[in-house]
């Protein structure tokens, strides 16, 4: 999976019908193989971009900063990042028409040992749904399947997933780069935020960090496309996809097979309603 | 020229760690979720003192916590109580192996600011109480780039024990301080051949140090860095750098030498304790005064105290750099966003335009 | 440092309700002698605690030769200061630390005639002042107070303002941002009023400004425009600090430690400074 050459062409051709301010895409590190998103103003920078299996951060993220703020945005997602985006647009986050999308038909991206990452492994919507222009073949979307880890999980008595939480909860430093990391997290003020919550003080203990990271994922239930642009920010190596990936599951089963930012305008799970729906935990 | 090195092989370097282990309250890197980070430890199957640089955590939560109690306190109808944390900041000697030497670097940085003025009494604890023992890196890390920093790798003295593997297969341990050489002392290098200013040891760990630092990708000038960044306090290259930045803190949180912190309480109902933990200037609320008005309300702003402070002001005020180069602020940054190139090209790019 | 960060409680003696967002906590310390224990020189500042909310950082606003409590003025600004004021009430506790930071030059003031400038709540830091000079009134010279707020109900220490109009030796100033029907007194931001009302002598002057960062920046300038040299402009910074020690890198503004090198400045002293505030 390549298409460095077709980005820099289509920013180049953006850039010169003065369609987009800012083009938000990948360039190489210059140290390795990995890349480092990059906001380009100037098109004399375009052939800095690159696209290829190491282009891993979900750049939709980008979307929330003062540098793309009401500027018109040239854009390039990944089958799950244009899922945040479809949803950002949902939100009303960001205009339709300020962007020029570039939506790839993903083939999934790798870590620093060449390896697939698990989230593409079993990545149900390769291709953009949103977008101007697509590149690469698409391949169609996969059938939903509970990812094994949460097989493994729901296997665990409560006690033993309890058990494995809190060891979890406990190797996490409280930096929140989990949050600041993932597109869905666009709220001025975050009640995870050490400094505005009054909700979380800012202490290191496991218990802030259980119930920040408890309260962060539930927040985006329903909401959470698997970039896991979180995990791979996690200085801590946590397993943050268990807590999406178990809520998307609980989700799927009881809110008529939902999964965030795959249909254009669907608000969401807590916006559904069925007379089918469970209703046997309510008193 | 006075050097006390003990020599022995793999085999005896490993009785030596469990020898340590099992005499002294020991912390090493211990592996979770696939990345290490120091923990007590109570047997060397447990851990791993050569850790890889690349994955490891910074020892910096030994000397200062990621939370610390700073007090407790209980309101009642009599008034309110306030008392110290039962905490013990540790009193009896501690034993860290596999700290890496830019890690063990930090400390001495850290050491000025927390001994200026009013002095951080539980830090000096916990510093004097504690033996670093390390082996010497063999390979630098993509995002290493400590031999550019302005202190002597190959004399480092911020570890106590210095070990090196040499490429013959023996392995060198050389106290580098007082408390080191006094720690050596007794049965823990019985089995080892102990040499006094040996020539061919003293070759064998500058073969492998030279082997380690031509081993580096990154090299720059410090002093170009010190200098160059001094006068660009009002360039506009600072929003272009730090504009893919998703200010997410990580790379304070992981720095070494970065020790900013914020005071919280936890209260419930009548009681609570208060907290002194880790923050960064790269989170928007450091700044933010009560009232709202904040010296530093965008994100190129607060990258730009970042890159400062560690490459000027802390250098003007305490004459170090408060950077150590060990990479970490980089591997952890969840767009790679590298403090190195920022430093290094940041006076090179104002110059051309 | 853990000890360090341990407030020792006070008593709130009195609460003063000075304008309707700004009180006035008059405070003693629990411990018996602590008070003859506690040192402060104008312009120096405390960390007030309400425990359970958090820290704020407080200038103290009485004068050390007035020594048998000491004041502090807060403003309803954020979450910490809301709290203060609607739960803290007389016979409360609340825990201080300090005092910390620098204080006036009182050594270079001796001798000169003295302006103060003062908008808003950054009455409080000069009033320390005010109290001390007046306590020491033979080693200073001529005295003058300029201060304004946005309305006359914004206008901190009313009572003490009348004290000090009673003294023939000092000479007060007021002024309101717009004009009010019973206000019979200057009307006009500070700045307008310096240069047009006040008219200073700039010889063997000093001045010790304190207000909101948008008073300071014009003050600053006027007085630039009148004459005065900035090594005779003093100010106190208004930065966000949490430990008051010198470790937590809240205050830094380049290298300096605004709660160590200050909060007290000259105006020569923050022209070096980067522009950060």
């Amino acid at each position: 999976m390549d298409y460095t050459n077709q980005i820099r062409e289509i920013a180049a051709r953006l850039f010169s019908e003065n369609k987009i301010d800012v083009f938000v895409g990948y360039r190489m590190t210059g140290f390795d193989e990995n890349q480092v998103p990059v906001l380009i103003r100037d098109p004399k920078e375009v052939p800095r971009l690159v696209f290829n299996d190491k282009s891993v951060f979900n750049l939709t993220n980008y979307l929330k900063h003062e540098h793309t703020r009401g500027k018109r945005v040239g854009l390039v997602v990944k089958g799950c990042d244009s899922r945040s985006l479809q949803l950002l647009l949902t939100e009303s986050q960001v205009k339709r028409d300020r962007l020029y999308v570039v939506g790839i038909a993903c083939e999934g991206v790798v870590d620093d040992a060449g390896q697939k990452y698990q989230n593409c492994q079993e990545c149900v919507f390769p291709d953009a749904v949103v977008f101007d222009e697509m590149l690469g073949t698409p391949k169609g979307n996969g059938q939903y399947q509970v990812n094994a880890d949460i097989r493994e999980l729901a296997s665990k008595d409560l006690v033993e997933r309890r058990a494995y939480f809190e060891e979890v909860f406990e190797n996490c430093i409280r930096c929140n780069a989990c949050r600041h990391s993932c597109p869905m997290c666009y709220c001025a003020k975050c009640c995870i935020d050490q400094e505005s919550s009054t909700l979380y003080n800012g202490a290191n203990t496991t218990s802030a960090a259980f119930h920040a990271l408890m309260t962060w994922s539930l927040h985006l239930a329903g909401r959470c496309v698997d970039c896991r642009n979180c995990e791979k920010a996690c200085p801590s190596h946590l397993p943050l996809h268990l807590l999406h990936k178990w809520n998307e599951q609980v989700i799927y089963e009881n809110f008529q097979e939902h999964l965030a930012g795959v249909h254009e305008g669907d608000r969401g799970a807590f916006y559904k309603y069925s007379l089918q729906d469970p209703d046997d935990f309510i008193m | 020229m006075n050097t006390e090195i003990f020599v022995t092989d793999k085999a005896g370097l490993a009785t030596f760690y469990e020898a340590i282990i099992a005499k002294h309250e020991t912390y090493a890197p211990v592996e979770k979720f696939g990345k290490y980070e120091f923990k007590k430890v109570s047997a060397l199957s447990g851990c791993d003192p050569d850790a890889p640089i690349a994955t490891t955590m910074s020892a910096k939560p030994l000397f200062f916590p990621r939370s610390a109690k700073i007090m407790k306190y209980t309101a009642d109808a009599s008034g309110t109580k306030v008392s110290e944390t039962d905490e013990d900041p540790l009193s009896a000697q501690r034993v860290i192996l596999g700290m890496k030497h830019c890690d063990a670097r930090s400390l001495q940085v850290l050491d000025k600011v927390y001994n200026w003025d009013f002095i951080d009494t539980d830090y000096q604890k916990r510093r004097r109480n504690t033996v670093i023992i390390s082996a010497r890196c063999d390979k630098a890390d993509t995002h290493c780039f400590c031999t550019s920093l302005d202190y002597n790798v190959e004399r480092l003295d911020a570890m106590d024990v210095l070990i090196v593997n040499g490429a013959d297969g023996k392995v060198y341990i050389e106290p580098r301080t007082e408390k080191g050489k006094s720690f050596l002392e007794g049965d823990l290098t019985h089995h080892m051949t102990h040499v006094r200013d040996n020539e061919e040891a003293a070759k064998a760990m500058k073969k492998q140090y030279d082997a380690f630092a031509g081993s580096f990708r990154l090299n720059m000038d410090y002093k170009t860095v010190n200098e160059g960044l001094s006068k660009i306090f009002d360039s506009p290259q600072f929003e272009n750098v730090s504009d893919n930045c998703v200010g997410c803190n990580t790379c304070a949180f992981v720095c070494p030498t970065c020790h900013c912190f914020k005071i919280s309480d936890e209260k419930v109902k009548d009681t609570g304790v208060r907290y002194k933990s880790y923050d960064s200037c790269n989170n928007g609320y450091f700044t933010l005064m009560a009232g709202g008005h904040n010296p530093r309300p965008v994100k190129y702003r607060r990258w730009r105290q970042r890159a400062l402070h560690k490459f000027v002001y802390y250098k003007e005020r305490f004459g170090e750099n408060l950077c150590v180069g060990c990479g970490k602020c980089t591997r952890a940054c969840p767009v790679n966003i590298s403090i190195f190139e920022v430093v290094s090209t940041l006076p090179h790019i104002n110059n051309i335009q | 440092m853990e000890q360090l960060l341990v407030p020792m409680m006070c008593r709130i003696d009195k609460v003063i309700q000075e304008t309707p967002d700004i009180r006035t906590y008059r405070l003693k310390f629990k411990e018996e002698g602590m008070m003859d224990r506690f040192n402060w020189l104008p312009g120096q500042f405390v960390e007030f605690s309400l425990l359970g909310s958090g820290e704020c950082t407080f200038c103290i606003a009485s004068s050390s030769t007035r020594k048998e409590t000491f004041d502090c003025s807060i403003k309803r600004a954020g979450v910490v200061t809301a709290d203060i004021h609607t739960g803290l009430d007389e016979g409360d506790e609340v825990g201080i630390r300090g005092p910390y930071g620098n204080w006036f030059p009182l050594e270079d003031l001796k001798g000169k005639n003295l302006l103060f400038v003062g908008g808003g709540i950054g009455l409080a830091p000069l009033r320390s002042l005010i109290q001390y000079c007046i306590d020491n009134r033979k080693d200073y010279k001529d005295f003058t107070i300029l201060y304004g707020a946005r309305t006359s109900a914004d206008l901190c220490y009313k009572d003490e303002i009348a004290d000090w109009r009673k003294d023939p030796s000092l000479k007060v100033i007021l002024t309101i941002d717009k004009p009010e029907e019973t206000w019979k007194e200057n009307v006009g931001v500070v700045p307008k009023i310096l240069e047009e009302v006040v008219k200073p002598v700039v010889e063997n002057t000093k001045v010790i400004t304190c207000g909101p960062p948008i008073m300071i920046k014009y003050t600053l300038l006027s007085l630039d425009k009148l004459g005065f040299a900035p090594k005779d402009v003093i100010t106190t910074l208004e930065m966000k600090m949490q430990c008051g020690l010198g470790k937590c890198g809240r205050c830094n503004i380049g290298s300096t430690y605004v709660c160590k090198d200050g909060p007290v400045f000259t105006y020569e002293q923050l022209k070096k400074l980067p522009d950060e505030f």
